[in-house]
């Protein structure tokens, strides 16, 4: 009985508990969630034939001097798109900004955040540490479309990316989008 | 309540205050402004712009830019050192969105004597702009720039050894704003 009882405890000790290495590195679902739930929307995953079929961003481009080059690390994007709905917080742009906030304080470090109320145009640049490089998490909503990104760097790439933050955001999202070692 | 009690209240008490001691040392001691008490105003403005860049990015910005190329070779003389940037930018579309009381919040956390106010700047932009520097003892510990014009409020806090000449070469990078920023001459006397 009382071991029974011991292994009753376990079990239910092991199924309350929350995998704290697995809520960590998933904090990219989270942000995903925290779109869904706050403007009401549903996520897709863009296919691979669709990404093809995408050009060349010219911002990666640019920041990479002249020839494309690939920012992310190879296999290490994850690229989330919510297209054609409704993104209208209606005046709430600011507590989203806090929902989002707050999801990923303590983890990532908040780099960049530019909102535009009018035409509820929001883009957020997360940084964490990945060992020697670094992961970057970009949320980019606009009125009828939304994505959400996340990517390795290199050192090296992050340094050059963070010289212009303004373009940070479109550069990587470029990148994902043409990056066909996509998860 | 029993002895024990009380001993334990008195020691949570003491431990507390000592937290929150040590915590306004270290406000004091660096040149960090608080600014999150602005955020309030994104819900007016029609654009934000929140850029945070800690110590450990800019020296890992510094570290990858080129040693060779001129343009190249002044920022990083100019970031190495550096301890943080922080800047706000809020446009709003009508005058009168943000109040004295907004540009209070800031210019009350520089009245320390650490703090002294160059009263030699102008901008070539529209609206006033006042600039603080942090001195301890011989070294420049830091800058904020508070630039207002009736549609427009930036806020910019640099940690470290930072001065106008530096701060003019930033201007357009890390998220910091053209804030054309010029030393007035003196005027002659007759």
């Amino acid at each position: 009985m009382k071991r029974l009882l011991i292994t009753v405890l376990l079990l239910s000790l092991l199924w309350i508990s929350p995998p704290t290495g697995v809520a960590k590195s998933d904090d990219f679902s989270t942000v995903v969630k925290v779109i869904e739930d706050f403007y009401d929307v549903k996520h897709k995953s863009l296919p691979f034939l669709a990404r093809a079929g995408i050009k060349t961003g010219t911002a990666a481009a640019r920041l990479s001097g002249g020839v494309r080059k690939r920012l992310a690390e190879a296999g290490s994007v994850k690229v989330v798109f919510f297209e054609d709905q409704e993104f209208n917080s209606k005046g709430g742009i600011a507590n989203f900004r806090a929902r989002v906030t707050t999801t990923l304080a303590g983890k990532w470090l908040p780099f960049i955040q530019v909102l535009s109320a009018v035409d509820e145009a929001q883009t957020y640049i997360f940084l964490r540490d990945a060992g020697p490089k670094y992961m970057v998490l970009v949320v980019t909503i606009e009125k009828r479309e939304a994505s959400v990104v996340q990517v390795t760097l290199a050192p090296q790439t992050l340094a050059m990316l963070m010289q212009d933050p303004d373009e940070m955001g479109k550069a990587i999202n470029d990148d994902a989008i043409n990056n066909d070692d996509q998860e | 309540m029993n002895g024990r009690s009380e001993v334990s209240l008195k020691l949570a008490s003491l431990a507390l205050l000592l937290f929150f001691g040590a915590a306004a040392t270290a406000r004091a001691q660096t040149a960090r402004v608080a600014m999150d008490q602005l955020d309030k105003l994104g819900a007016k403005a029609s654009q934000t712009v929140d850029v945070n860049i800690d110590e450990r990015m800019i020296q890992l910005a510094a570290k990858f830019l080129s040693s060779k190329d001129p343009d190249e070779v002044k920022v990083k003389e100019v970031v190495t050192g550096l301890k943080g940037i922080y800047v706000k930018v809020f446009e709003f579309e009508s005058e009168g969105e943000y109040t004295v009381a907004d540009l209070a919040s800031i210019r009350s956390q520089l009245t320390t004597p650490a703090w002294s106010r160059i009263v030699n700047v102008k901008s070539k932009k529209e609206g006033g702009i006042e600039v603080y520097l942090m001195t301890n003892a011989t070294q420049i510990g830091g800058l904020v720039v508070l630039a207002s014009d009736p549609k427009e409020l930036v806020v910019v806090n640099i940690l470290g050894p930072v001065d106008l000449e530096k701060l003019s070469q930033l201007e357009g990078q890390f998220g910091i704003p053209e804030l054309e920023i010029e030393v007035r001459k003196p005027k002659q006397k007759n």
